[in-house]
């Protein structure tokens, strides 16, 4: 039993373009626990959709494609299965749910309809006693009038409410794994903040194990156990949330955690900033993909070679670059 | 004198259906807003999505028609000016939009969409504004070659300073920037909220800075309205509005916010529900009846406009939402 829920080991995943290949997660390694939440930060082409796409085996075909690692769950490497077995772990096992609900759910279908299949698929039930699980479930998620409800339309429901409906369905099989990439982006603060309760009190019901996938460092603060700091497809920080907000280590995630404005803060000061743009996927350094915007950084060695991982106490690890080793 | 002063803007929008298109209801989604902005300053406008602020951003340069109501902008009353009179004052009022790749036209290069200010408003011969467009790459922070090539060519945070200097041009003294930074990265938000903060400075210019961000509105503002389904429900300065809010609303706004300081990790009182439709709003304190506070029956058939509660804070006077 003392082996991870899902792990992920040297995961590299590409996509052939017009430009040849491109590697748009190179090495990650990660680590979800039982009963946790993961929250995956990091700013847009980072990679971290695609490395949950990965573990999904749901990539943009024909041109996503995994080139090497392993992906464990309960030690069973989901990378080689069958389709036909990976359509079982899917929505079974692991489920996900997406930025926008309004694009994951079909237009032209009831909600209630959307759910009762999913639970067709995966589950020895009748159809009539689909229904009645599918309203329960629309109630457990805090859908009002849910025997009304599962008769709307997608379109009929507020954004909120679409995104409940998706976490219904995802949670419809009892997966041991819910995948969150972007749940509340595309959310106003209020029902953002009704969401990630929702989701964090569904976690303390079930046990299941969450990773939620965000650019926003705030949310994580205040419902993940652990953090995974991406940057231009690397990992570059992971450790528990407290050690991380504490310490940061690595200068990217202290920039980003500077950058962001402060309620507590006197209006209209300038903001400490990361300068310059994530480099682009066709010449991305081999060494420290950072060193462009390092306030560290003191010399270019740092950018041909492949910078070493460390482990600091407490299982908080991060990519040593030698810019700042010294300091670790 | 102030730079801009609204007067009870109304902004409502038929709702047609049927056969015959007969209007069946009406959309309040601006409904009873003012303020004023003083030059070099920042009103910042928050609130949820469909509470009317970008309907407000847009009837003050006057891309709409308010039903009723005043925009005086330099002492003129533009509320019903036709195009031509708009034209003269636009060099005065700009725009910034939420997403940048939609507000440059995709077949423009960066030369030709900055020099199109000068161009409407017969500025400049055509050496003059190419120099003048070089100008303004290099204040927003980008390289002069950017001149030639297309928005496409351009990342996210690129193409917002694009954006900023088209607005800058023709050297307004208020720009309305509508959600300036939500599209955006965390580190190019913080790079362009910078950029704003800093052009402010340089040429004391006066934004009307709008965002669902409470943390971005406050760091960016000299004072803060805060919006809920068409109408202002409280305002104050920035620094005021955080540590001693009033209505309820604004209360609920500020708790939903989530921080990053796990010190301060809070038990949070959820706001429930969504915010209700403007069409055919409730009577009265509309948040109160979101709530279904028991005394929002009183602020039905009251005087809902807002009242000084101490100097330069204003807030809706409801019995079921104002401490």
């Amino acid at each position: 039993m003392n082996e991870p829920l899902l792990e992920i080991r040297d995961l590299r995943v590409g996509f052939q373009t017009d430009h040849g290949l491109l590697v748009a997660v190179d090495d990650v390694d990660l680590t979800l626990e039982r009963g946790k939440m993961l929250g995956l930060v990091g700013e847009s082409g980072c990679g971290k959709s695609v490395t949950a796409r990965a573990i999904m085996r749901l990539l943009e075909q024909p041109s996503g494609q995994v080139l090497g690692g392993e992906v464990r769950l309960e030690g069973r490497d989901l990378l080689p299965l069958p389709l036909e077995a990976m359509r079982k772990v899917r929505g079974k096992e692991i489920a996900m749910i997406f930025q926008e609900p309004m694009t994951a759910l079909n237009p032209v279908h009831r909600v209630g309809r959307q759910i009762v299949e999913n639970l067709l698929l995966h589950e020895d039930l009748t159809p009539a006693a689909a229904l009645k699980r599918a309203v329960e479930l629309m109630e457990w998620v805090g859908i009002p009038a849910p025997d009304q409800r599962i008769h709307d339309y997608p379109h009929q429901l507020s954004g909120g409410m679409r995104q409940r409906v998706m976490i219904a369905m995802a949670l419809s099989c009892n997966p041991k794994i819910l995948i969150a990439d972007e749940p509340t982006t595309a959310l106003d603060v209020t029902v953002q903040a009704q969401i990630l309760d929702l989701i964090k009190r569904l976690q303390n019901e079930t046990g299941m194990a969450v990773i939620l996938i965000t650019h926003d460092l705030a949310v994580v603060a205040e419902t993940c156990d652990e953090l995974a700091v991406m940057y231009a497809g690397r990992l570059v920080e992971r450790g528990p949330v407290e050690s991380i907000f504490q310490s940061p280590l690595h200068p990217y995630t202290k920039g980003l955690m500077d950058c962001l404005p402060k309620l507590d803060h006197p209006p209209k000061t300038m903001l400490p900033i990361i300068p310059g743009m994530v480099p682009s996927l066709r010449d991305m350094p081999r060494g420290c993909r950072f060193a462009a915007r390092c306030p560290n950084a003191h010399d270019d060695s740092v950018l041909s070679e492949r910078q070493p991982w460390r482990e600091c106490s407490g299982g908080h690890g991060v990519e040593a670059c030698a810019c700042f080793a010294s300091t670790l | 004198m102030a730079l801009l002063t609204v007067e009870d803007l109304k902004m409502y929008y038929p709702v047609r259906g049927g056969v015959f298109r007969r209007t069946r209801a009406v959309c309040k989604a601006v409904d009873g807003v003012g303020f004023s902005l003083e030059p070099g300053e920042t009103l910042g406008l928050v609130g949820e999505s469909g509470c009317g602020k970008s309907t407000v951003a847009k009837s003050v340069v006057r891309l709409l028609k308010p039903t009723s109501g005043r925009i005086v902008f330099e002492g003129n009353d533009i509320t019903r000016s036709g195009p031509a009179e708009l034209r003269g004052f636009r060099r005065e009022m700009q725009m910034v939009f939420q997403d940048p790749a939609e507000s440059l036209n995709p077949r423009h290069t960066i030369g030709q969409i900055l020099e199109e200010p000068f161009v409407i408003q017969k500025i400049g011969t055509r050496g003059e504004r190419s120099e003048w467009a070089a100008e303004l790459l290099r204040r927003v922070g980008l390289p002069v070659d950017a001149l030639g090539r297309y928005p496409f060519e351009f990342s996210g945070g690129q193409r917002q300073r694009i954006g900023i200097a088209r607005a800058l041009a023709l050297k307004p003294r208020l720009i309305v920037c509508d959600e300036p930074v939500s599209a955006l990265d965390v580190s190019v938000q913080a790079q362009v909220l910078n950029l704003l903060l800093e052009l402010q400075q340089q040429d004391r210019l006066a934004y009307l800075f709008i965002a669902h961000d409470l943390s971005v509105v406050q760091h960016m503002s000299d004072r803060v309205a805060v919006m809920y389904l068409g109408k202002i429900v409280e305002i104050a300065t920035a620094t005021e509005l955080y540590r001693n809010p009033r209505h309820a609303y604004t209360k609920a706004l500020l708790e939903s916010i989530p921080q990053v300081d796990l010190s301060r990790k809070r038990e949070r009182k959820l706001l429930k529900g969504d915010v209700p439709s403007p069409i055919n709003p409730p009577a009265g304190c509309a948040f109160g009846h979101r709530m279904r506070h028991p005394k929002w029956q009183e602020s039905v058939a009251m005087d809902l406009r807002l009242q000084e509660v101490s100097p330069g804070h204003w807030v809706q006077p409801c019995p079921c939402c104002t401490t």
